[in-house]
This record gives C-alpha cells, structure tokens and sequence, in this order.
C-alpha cells in the first residue's frame, strides 16, 4: 500500500503547483517585437536568462541583481545592436565579458557600483558607438579601458566622482568622438596639458556643467576647435567665472552654453565684466540662461559678441534692451522669458531669425524695422496687435516663417500685403478680430502651414481661405461656424492634406464641403455635436486615410451610402458616440463589424439606444435579433393571407365544398325533384330568367318542378299537381306575388301544399316574396298573412347585393335536408312544422 | 512524503506572487508633511516603484515657494519632463494643471536629461504661490511622465485641513 500513497503524495502538491503557476511565468522577460526585442526590467534576476532567442537585437536587463559579469556573458546573443544594464548592482565586469557582441553599438552601464573593471572589460565591441557611464563610481578617466573603441561616438560620464580633467592618451584613438558628457562630475581645475590629446579633433560637443570649475588654465583650450561647449552651473561667483572664461582664449568654438541651472545657482552678483573673456574667443553660436541679478544697463555687455552669427538669452531678467551695440552681425536672436518690460524697437539689419516669446512684461506689438528677416515667432507674449499684418510692421519682404499664437487680441486690418512669401502661420490660441470679415488670406498662395485653432472665430463669410491654393494643414480647432454647419469654406484648399475640425459645435455638413479637397489625408471632426453623418459627403476624398469622428452624438451613418466611404482609410475613430443598435440601423451596425480592423477601439464602441442596449458593446448587436423579427412579421403576414384567400374561397365555394364534404353521395332518395314552385304564371319571365336559370344551372344543382315542363299532359292538373308537384318533390318553393294572392290556381296549389305538408309530414315551405304586397289584398288569403307574419321569407331585391344574399340564402334552404337517409329530412320538416305553427 | 516535501518545496520557491517583482501589492502611505492643522499623504501609483517626497514648511497659510524634497531611482530617461496635477474635491476635478519641467533644448534643471538607473534627488523651492487652504479634504492626482509618455513617477495624495 505504500508507494500508491506516496505517488498520491508527489502528484497532489505538484499538480496543485502547475495550476498555480500561469504558463507565461516561466519565461522571465517580455516579447516587445518576436526575435527582436525583450524587456528583462525588474524581473530580479540572477543570471542572464538562456530562454531569450538569439537574434534578440535589443535586450534590456535593467534593475536585475545580476552583480557581475563573467566572461563571455553574452556569448549566445551574438547579434545585439543595444544592450541596457542599468543598476544591475554589478560591480565586477571580468575581461571579455562582452566577446563576440560585435554589432553592438549602444551599452548602457547607468547606475552600477563598479568597483573592478577588469583590462579587458570592453573588448572585443567592434560597432559601440554609444558608452553611458553615468552614476558607475568612476573616480578617474585613468585607467578606463576603452582605448580601443574606435568606433565610439558618444560618452556619458557624467554624474560621476572623476576630478581631474586630464584626458588620457587613448582619447587620441577615439577619432569619431562627437559628444563627451562630463558634467556632474568634481573638476575643479582645468590645465594646458589636459586637452592636449584633442588637438585634432573638430567635432567634439563638451558638456562639463555641474563642475566646481575654479580655474582654467588660459593655454588650455587654445587653439582648439569643438562643436559646442556648456558651462553651466560651474562658477561660484563673477570672478571665476571671468578669470574662467579668459581661461578659454583662442578657442573656436561653434556654440558656447554659459549660465545656471534654476535649482543650482551659486553666483549671488553677476557683473557684466564676466564676458569680457569672450572676445578672446571664436564662436558662432552663443547662449546664456538663468543668470539672476543681471545688471540693468546692459550697456557692454555684447561687446564681445558683436560678430556673433546667433545669440539666445533664456530666462535672464534683462528688462530692457537699451544699450545694444550698433553693427551687431547677428543673424539670429533668441530671447525667451526674459522679463522685458516692453517690445523692443530693434533695427537690426543682418537679423533673419528673431524668436522673442514668453516675456510677460511686453503688452502691445510695435513696429520694427528688421529687413532680412524670415523666421519670426512672437508667441507667448499676451501681446496685443492694432493692424496685422502687412510689409509695414517688420519692414521685411522676406518673411516665410510667423508665429503669433498665445497672444492677446490680434485685430487683422490687412492681408498680408508684402508678405507673399510666408510659408507658416500660427495664430492659435489668440483672439483673431475680423478674420472672418474678407479674405485675410487672399494673397498668402504659398502658405503650407496655418494654425487658427482656438480663436474665437466664427466662420461666417465663404471666402474666408480664399487664395490658399499651397495649404496644405489646416488647423481650425475650438472655433465655431455660423448656424453651427460646415458650408462651403474650402474651394482654394486643392493640396489640404491635414484638417482639424474638432470642438467646433458642429451639427451639420453642408453638400459637396469637401468636394475640392481631394489631397486630404488626414480630417479630425471629433468633438462636435453631429448626429447623422452622411457618407456620401466622404465620398470625394480620395486619399483620406485617418477619419476621426470621436466624442460626436452619432446615432448612425446612412445605411446605403457606406459604401461610398473612401477606400484609401486606414484608421476610423467613431469612440464615444450615441449609436443607435436598433434593428433600422442593421446595415451600418453591420459595417461596423465588418471594418472593424479599421476602427480604433471597436470594442469600446457603446449602444445609447434601445434601452434595452444601453453600454453593451456595438459588436455584441447580432443580425439574428433583427432575423427573427422579420421571421415573426413574414409569418404572420403570409398567413393572414392565407386565411383571408380560404376564407374567401370557402365562401364562394361553399357549396361545392358542401357537396364535396358531406353530401357526396346526396341522392334526392324518393324524390324526383328538389323543389316544387308555386307561382303565378304572370310571374313566369322571373321564374324562367332567373329561378331556374340559377338554380337549375348553378351549383348545386336542384331539380326543379315546373308546371310549363314537368306536368304530364293529358292529367287533370290537380292530379298533376299531387302527383308529380308535390309527391315527387322534397320542397316547395311559393313564389308569393300580387299575382300570386289574385290567382286562384296559385292559392289552390298554396292550400293543398300545407294540406300535404301537415299529411305527409314531408318538406318545407320555402316563401319568396317577389314584390310588395298590399295588406288588405294579403288579408283576404288570412292563413298566409298570418305566416309571413311569423316567418322568415325571402325577398327579391333586384340589385346585385341583394341577388346574392337571396340566392345564398334560397340555395341554403334548399340545401337543407338533402342527406341520402332522408331522416335529416324528416326532422327538418318537423321543425319547419313547428316554426309554422 | 519526501515526494510530498520535495514539490512544497519546489512551490515555495518558484512560486509566483513574492513581493519582489511589487506588482502585487499598494505601496505604503507615507506622510510628506503634518504640521498645524495640515497634513498631506501619498501614496505611490506606479505599479514600478515607490518615491520619497517632504515638504519643508507645512501650514495652512500656504507659503510662496515651498521647499520639497524628492528623491527617486529613474527607471526611464527623462531628457523631457512634464507635469500632471489633479485636484479633486468632493469628487469632483477642481483644478487641472499641466507643466512642462525639462524641455529638449532648453534644460532648467540640473536633473533635466538624466539617466534610466540614475539617481534623482531634488532639494529646492518649487513655484507655487502662496494660498490659504480650506479646511475639508482634498485628493491629488500627481504624475510626471516623459516624452515618450512612460511615467516617472505617480502618487495619489491626499490632503486633509482641519
């Protein structure tokens, strides 16, 4: 019994381990592209995972405690192009520890405590072009095995606790050097000989802010030549930096980043003599930020950067630019959140850029004379404008590039006369007056880009965008149109490929909106008030590839136009809509599940209506729902017809039918005749043209008794009467008439038919009253006025209604009692007798 | 039962759900500052990590300029640096406010274009205008993200006025 209880034993725990256990958790990284990519980050692990494919090209092992790195590590991933060990608490890396990752080109080393780096740590890594060193504990560049990198292009040392400049011999191997990262680090001192292996070098960037930089030797950066230096955050007061930066002379250099850091700022006075260094130095770009305190007469200041080709000032508190020096060369002037108090009147010639934004203290624009220039952005300001635009207000004829957005008011007074050369417009989030008053735009037929979006603008007048025949974006969001419908606005725009139409309460599209823009490629409607889009409006946008129509109220398309939807989409936004799952809306309800590849988030996609729908998912509506309805009104249809033609048929062949069913083998028995007929002989057309013609003819077919025909010649009539009238007929038939009461044979007959009647207890009178009688003649026969008193009759009417209910009726009464037994017969006469009586 | 004892054991070492991957569980509460009548709790929302957060004066006269402190290992680059705040009374969103920290070309500050794995450590003031507060109790949505939208940092505070 033992070993079945231990089996039972291992298999229960075991089991109940796998079921706890989902099956991805095996694999410890995530698949970000197959083959390619994998995420290792924070999975705590150990050792480098053996499951990862070995094509992997990016592999990402951050935050994992590895702890070191043995040789050859990543010996099975010989294709890695990019590999992250961020904070792997390694702090041993053991020589060729990377062999064989010869198309690596980026190794990312942030945040580990490397305390032994072994000779030949980097070897082999033929293809690195990107080093991140930052946070390793690095004290000195000394003895940092990467002479060998050839390849390298960048290097990130910074935040680090290396405190000498000195750039050791094996620099002078990295020739394809363009960025070395320094900063955070703790030089203090910089001397001649420490730059000297980069004497060659052209385009090095050198980022060395975040150093307590005391002193620069002055040879040390003489005659060198960089891409750009940043200082920033470096000097603890003016005179170092002014002793610094002479410290820099005969340097060439394309941009120079001087300043602080807003959280790290140590120069309590910055005197403008700080620059005075800076003439000794060759530079084309030059930028300074985050000084505080700058002196208010700026008067000096530039001295030195007269021939400057582009100067950036960033969140100084300049206040004002009076003072600046007369023949500046400059080409571009940057001036951002510099507190300056009011516009400046520059005039300034040589300018081609001029970017002045977010100085809260300027509040209106005023004019300038700037006649080269072709990049102006204004923006951020709260600045308002009179008149724009025209030549007039910047005296430049050249201007391609204008950004006024984040203003105050901007009344248009003008269309752009002189400036027909803009290519970019951006008025967005400013007050634009009379805008839509005439064609602001008339003569801009080079513009590509215009931003009107949220301008408080209504788009009442058509020829609003008249003349912009290159657009080719139009951003017009948060404005508003006239009775809230897209009218015919767009006719220029024949090369619009991108158009933002949302939060702009529309309600309605006008017919053929987009009947010119066949270029569009991308439209945003979302965030209007539509509730019925017509596909059909879609239809001449032959390239559109993005429809966004999200946060509108659509209850549905047009059922028979989808298919007028451009062919060209890719990517249709419907979210957020009140659409409508009732079955009326089965065929858009239908599309929608067929494209739904092409709809961003189909399956969030919510039912407003019926109710009974509510935030059920459009996808969930099913056509057999509708199916089924349709079923179920079909049927009912179909055989209420059906009903409604046998009911029809049963009426009018009732008698065949009678015939068919009960009375087949109907035998008039002992009689010869179905009916006797009594009548006047004056009454004989109607007896001919209309009695026996119908019933002798019609179906059934009764036999009737006729005097004129059936009597036998040669026999008393009375005789004849009895024998072949009434002997031989089942009924009689009285055909009650004015001749009839005058006629004594006709009353003879009606006498001896009840005598027989009442003898024989045979059949039963049947009375048709061929026209009104007279009372006082119908008095004289008292027997039978007394009958037709109390007893149905039928009465001749001479219309067809009439005709058909009498014959109906007349073919029922005769029909009555015609069994082949003959006793239905017999009773019935014995009613008849009853009712009689 | 050694087979019994061999898979418990098993399970309890490969087992799923241990704190280390911290996916599972809610950070702690912690307390950035308690001082008359003032007090503001957070609480970490990245599922990734947890951060250190104080706040040097602490009073219902809201000073201007505040120093904080915040401390946080990255685990993403943060070249660019934005702002998300929240504020929610009642249920309802007060206030939205939205700040960009470290844009590409213009860095601010210090840390602006650190490193994954790197440490950042803020001491300083931030620039917020001095303000009383009501009593009641408000919740913060906070969250800082970076240019490719990966979350920095996320907290649900609360601030509670009495």
């Amino acid at each position: 019994m033992k070993p079945p209880w231990r089996l039972a034993g291992t298999l229960i725990p075991a089991m109940a381990f796998l079921a706890c256990v989902s099956p991805g958790s095996w694999e410890p990284c995530a698949e970000v592209v197959p083959n390619i990519t994998y995420d290792c980050m924070e999975r705590n692990l150990y050792k480098i995972p053996s499951s990862i494919p070995s094509s992997v090209k990016h592999l990402d092992l951050s935050f994992n405690p590895l702890r070191f790195l043995a040789s050859q590590s990543f010996s099975p991933f010989p294709e890695l192009q990019v590999l992250d060990l961020s904070r792997c608490e390694i702090q041993r890396i053991e020589d060729d520890a990377y062999w064989g990752l010869d198309y690596l080109s980026t190794l990312i080393l942030t945040g580990n405590p490397i305390q032994n780096l072994a000779p030949g740590a980097f070897s082999g890594l033929l293809s690195l072009q990107k080093l991140v060193t930052v946070e390793i504990n690095l004290s000195s560049l000394e003895n940092f095995p990467i002479g060998h990198l050839r390849t390298l292009k960048e290097l990130n040392m910074a935040h680090n606790l290396i405190n000498s400049f000195k750039l050791p011999e094996y620099f002078s191997n990295l020739t394809n050097l363009e960025y070395l990262d320094l900063s955070n680090n703790n030089i203090q001192n910089i001397y001649c000989k420490d730059l000297h292996v980069l004497h060659d070098t052209f385009n090095l960037s050198l980022d060395l802010s975040l150093n307590p930089i005391n002193f620069i030797q002055p040879c040390a950066f003489n005659r060198m030549r960089l891409r750009e230096l940043t200082l920033r955050s470096n000097f603890d007061n003016t005179d170092v930096m002014k002793t610094c930066i002479q410290g820099l002379a005969g340097l060439e250099v394309h941009k120079l980043v001087l300043g602080e850091f807003k959280n790290e700022r140590y120069m309590k006075e910055f005197d403008k003599s700080a620059l005075e260094g800076l003439c000794s130095i060759n530079i084309t770009e030059f930028r300074l930020a985050f000084l505080d305190d700058f002196p208010k007469d700026i008067s000096g200041f530039f001295d030195c950067l007269v021939n400057v080709s582009a100067v950036s000032l960033v969140n100084l508190n300049l206040h004002s630019l009076e003072g600046l020096p007369k023949d500046l060369k400059w080409q571009s002037l940057e001036l951002i959140k510099c507190k300056i108090n009011q516009f400046p009147k520059l005039v300034l010639p040589s300018l081609k850029r001029y970017v002045f934004t977010a100085n809260r203290g300027a509040d209106s624009f005023v004019k300038v004379e700037l006649e080269n220039l072709e990049f102006l952005d204004l923006s951020s300001n709260g600045m308002s404008f009179k008149s724009c635009c025209d030549q007039d207000d910047w005296k430049t004829t050249s201007l391609k590039y204008l950004d006024l957005s984040f203003n105050d008011a901007i009344t248009m007074g003008s269309n752009f006369l002189g400036l027909e050369l803009l290519e970019y417009l951006d008025f967005q989030h400013s007050t634009l007056k009379q805008a839509s008053q005439f064609s602001v735009f008339l003569s801009l037929s080079k513009l590509l880009y215009l931003d009107i979006s949220y301008t408080h603008t209504e788009v009442a007048f058509h020829g609003i965008f008249s003349g912009l025949v290159s657009l080719q974006v139009l951003k017009m969001a948060g404005n508003s149109f006239k009775d809230n419908t897209l009218s015919s606005i767009f006719t220029d725009l024949t090369n619009l490929t991108f158009l933002d139409l949302s939060k702009c309460q529309l309600e309605h599209v006008s017919q053929g909106v987009f009947s010119s823009l066949s270029s569009l490629q991308f439209l945003n409607m979302s965030y209007n008030n539509f509730i019925l889009l017509d596909a059909l409006s879609f239809q001449p946008l032959h390239l559109l590839q993005v429809l966004d129509c999200s946060f509108n109220k659509i209850e549905s398309f047009e059922g028979q136009e989808l298919q007028h939807f451009p062919s060209s989409l890719t990517t249709l936004n419907l979210t957020r809509n009140a659409f409508d799952c009732s079955c009326k809306h089965q065929s858009f309800l239908q599309w929608i599940k067929d494209q739904r590849q092409l709809l961003v988030g189909a399956e969030q996609l919510q039912c407003m209506m019926p109710l009974d729908m509510k935030n059920m998912s459009v996808l969930s509506f099913r056509n057999s729902t509708c199916q089924i309805t349709k079923i179920v009104i079909a049927v009912t249809v179909v055989s209420v017809v059906v009903v409604s033609v046998i009911a029809c048929l049963v009426y009018k062949f009732y008698f065949h039918l009678m015939l068919l069913a009960g009375c087949k083998k109907y035998g008039r028995g002992e009689s010869t005749y179905d009916a006797f007929v009594i009548y006047s002989s004056q009454d004989d057309d109607w007896v001919r043209n209309e009695l026996v013609k119908n019933l002798e003819e019609g179906v059934p077919s009764f036999r009737l008794c006729l005097h004129y025909r059936d009597f036998i010649p040669g026999v008393a009539i009375a005789a004849n009467i009895i024998q072949e009238g009434f002997h031989k007929s089942r009924k009689v038939i009285v055909v009650v008439s004015q001749h009839f009461i005058q006629s004594r044979w006709c009353i003879f007959e009606y006498e001896i038919a009840q005598t027989w009647q009442f003898l024989s207890s045979h059949a039963g009178i049947i009375f048709i009253v061929l026209q009104k009688l007279e009372k006082s003649l119908l008095r004289q026969q008292v027997e039978l006025y007394r009958l037709l008193n109390r007893n149905t009759y039928l009465e001749w009417e001479d219309n067809v209604l009439g005709r058909h209910i009498f014959w109906r009726r007349l073919r029922k009464a005769l029909m009555d009692g015609k069994s082949p037994e003959g006793t239905g017969d017999l009773e019935n006469s014995h009613e008849e007798m009853t009712s009689l009586t | 039962m050694t087979g019994f004892v061999a898979a418990l054991l098993l399970w309890t070492l490969v087992s799923p759900g241990s704190s280390d991957w911290g996916g599972g569980s809610a950070w702690p509460t912690h307390t950035a500052c308690r001082k008359e009548g003032l007090e503001v709790l957070y609480q970490s929302c990245d599922p990734l990590q947890d951060f250190g957060f104080s706040v040097d004066q602490c009073a219902k006269h809201l000073k201007p300029n505040l120093n904080v402190r915040f401390g946080i290992i990255l685990r993403e680059d943060i070249r660019e640096l934005y702002l998300d705040i929240a504020l929610i009374s009642k249920g309802d969103f007060v206030l939205n406010y939205s700040y960009p920290i470290c844009e590409a070309e213009l860095p601010k500050f210090s840390f602006c274009g650190r490193k994954k794995g790197e440490q950042m450590n803020y001491y300083g003031p931030i620039n917020n205008p001095g303000f009383e507060v009501y009593e009641g109790k408000y919740q913060v949505l906070v969250e800082l993200y970076n240019e490719k939208r990966a979350t920095v940092a996320c907290a649900n505070a609360t601030i509670i006025c009495s």
